[in-house]
């Protein structure tokens, strides 16, 4: 393991506090378009998704744990708590799509939509498929409104671990993380701060190219990124990631790739490819320890393969982005040995 | 005399204005429902090519038509499609043609054709919405074409009316 001086130190993620009201109240209904207006405090500032279940209590989630939601704000009473109606769950679709389904049926195929600002909204309900492929999702019953917080200077504790001043480039690096740990809001911090770079530290501003197939990294409305991925970044908008990043490699000749949960065997494929003309790479994998990953085949052969020089696992055991422990490649490579030889490493 | 004649020729230019009053109608007509059949394929485009949502596409569409009162039916959806009491793009298309029923030259049995595009609207997949505007914009092309055919006959006719009605109203006066 690499030395890590940050290793107990949280990152500090200054909430972007209430910025969220602005893109998320005009998808709303008006009566929780009236108790979200009202939500003030602790509740508005560290809220992270908001559960609207059709028939079922109104809730929201922070990182403290979930909360019910009445009509004068968070309640600790299940009995006070709004009940949320199909209804209403209809016209946070339609408000989401803009009228439009025909617009955004593929990303709903996917069961989620990205929302102006880089939020997300997920959806559930009855699933009409063709030749075992989900055509349609209907009757919409539950939706999950995860809010996005671009959290400037999240990843700077990190940038002494992920850049060679003397080469000039960033490592080929991988953040690991269960769900909610805050490795999205990390990438975009660093593709932030890779692409402004800081001169006056030997830090030259690099070409970033983000393939945000999501939506998620830059959350782009319109094909304009809402928030902020540094200067010198370019973002292909809901492109498959493998296909997105041959076409930014040939396209924009990026010194840094960036994207977010890898996981096919053509995404390992294309990182492979990228690597290989020059480009570094910065993406994310779901998981919670080297186990998970190798279960995995696509990112058990890049690790295979030493592709990845930096390997980051985060977790939010104090709050999102604690960096839990940073590997080399090599370690990753050594230690998968050493398991493979039956050590305990 | 002198009189009698002024009063005359008031008569017949009065019912030929309004002959012709009615040849303009027919002809506004046949131009609005033209239109109509543009704005549909317009939209099919925004639809199917750029899949752009539809209050922009809507406005897409309204900046590219001539007739100004076909323009103000595209303006009035997209201004009830943001009122929250609206909610669907089918209910703000059906509003917008209560609205602006008074302001076309359009007939009552033209209205039948015009809201059918509001079926579905937007609540569709981009295959099925596009085979939906395209069924509304071959009925609108059957429907204007036989309209333009009937209106070129009783153009003339309401012209020679307006003319003629005058005179033999004279006639009988004098």
């Amino acid at each position: 393991m690499l030395a890590c001086p940050h290793k107990d130190i949280v990152v500090k993620l200054k909430m972007a506090k209430m910025e969220w009201k602005n893109q998320i109240l005009p998808i709303l209904p008006p009566r929780l378009q009236h108790i979200f207006a009202a939500l003030s405090g602790q509740a508005a500032e560290e809220l992270e998704e908001i559960r609207l279940r059709s028939g079922k209590a109104l809730m929201i989630h922070s990182h403290r744990g979930e909360s019910f939601v009445g009509l004068s704000g968070v309640t600790g009473s299940f009995s006070q708590a709004v009940i949320v109606t199909a209804a209403e769950l209809q016209a946070v679709l339609l408000a989401v799509v803009e009228y439009s389904l025909y617009a955004r049926d593929e990303e709903l195929r996917r069961g989620y939509l990205a929302l102006p600002g880089g939020h997300r909204a997920g959806f559930v309900g009855r699933v009409v498929s063709e030749e075992s492929r989900v055509k349609l999702l209907r009757d919409i019953s539950g939706i999950s409104i995860r809010i996005a917080r671009a959290v400037k200077g999240a990843g700077e504790a990190l940038l002494p671990q992920l850049y060679c001043s003397r080469l000039q480039r960033v490592y080929h690096t991988l953040l690991v993380s269960a769900p909610q740990a805050g490795k999205t809001t990390m990438l975009r911090d660093l593709a932030r701060l890779f692409s402004d770079g800081d001169p006056a530290k030997g830090r030259p501003g690099l070409k970033v190219g983000i393939v945000d197939e999501r939506s998620e990294l830059a959350g782009c409305y319109l094909g304009v990124p809402q928030l902020d991925v540094g200067m010198r970044s370019d973002v292909l908008d809901g492109c498959p990631k493998a296909e997105g990043m041959m076409m930014l490699v040939r396209s924009m000749s990026p010194q840094l790739l960036v994207t977010d949960e890898l996981g096919r065997a053509e995404d390992a494929r294309a990182v492979e490819e990228a690597v290989n003309t020059g480009a570094s790479i910065l993406a994310t994998v779901h998981g919670h320890c080297l186990a998970d990953l190798m279960k995995r085949p696509s990112i058990a052969y890049l690790l295979q393969q030493t592709l990845f020089e930096r390997i980051i696992f985060l977790s939010r055991r104090r709050g999102p982005g604690t960096v839990e422990e940073i590997y080399g490649g090599e370690t990753v490579k050594n230690r998968l040995k050493a398991e493979a030889s039956g050590h305990v490493f | 005399m002198c009189f009698k004649w002024a009063g005359a020729v008031l008569i017949v230019m009065a019912t030929a204005l309004w002959g012709n009053q009615q040849a303009v109608q027919m002809q506004r007509r046949v131009k609005q429902l033209e239109e109509f059949r543009l704005a549909m394929r317009l939209l099919m485009a925004e639809i199917g090519y750029t899949v752009t949502p539809l209050p922009r596409a809507l406005e897409h569409v309204q900046n590219r038509l001539g007739d100004e009162r076909v323009k103000q039916f595209f303006v009035e959806i997209v201004r009830q499609l943001g009122r929250p009491e609206v909610g669907d793009a089918s209910l703000a298309w059906l509003r917008a043609s209560e609205v602006s029923r008074g302001q076309l030259s359009l007939r009552a049995d033209d209205w039948p054709l015009i809201m059918r595009a509001a079926a579905g609207l937007g609540g569709l997949g981009r295959e099925s919405q596009l085979k939906q505007l395209e069924a509304v914009e071959i009925q609108l092309a059957s429907h204007t074409a036989s309209v333009a055919a009937s209106c070129s006959r009783s153009e003339r006719m309401w012209r020679y009316l307006g003319v003629l009605g005058g005179a033999a109203l004279v006639i009988i006066l004098l």
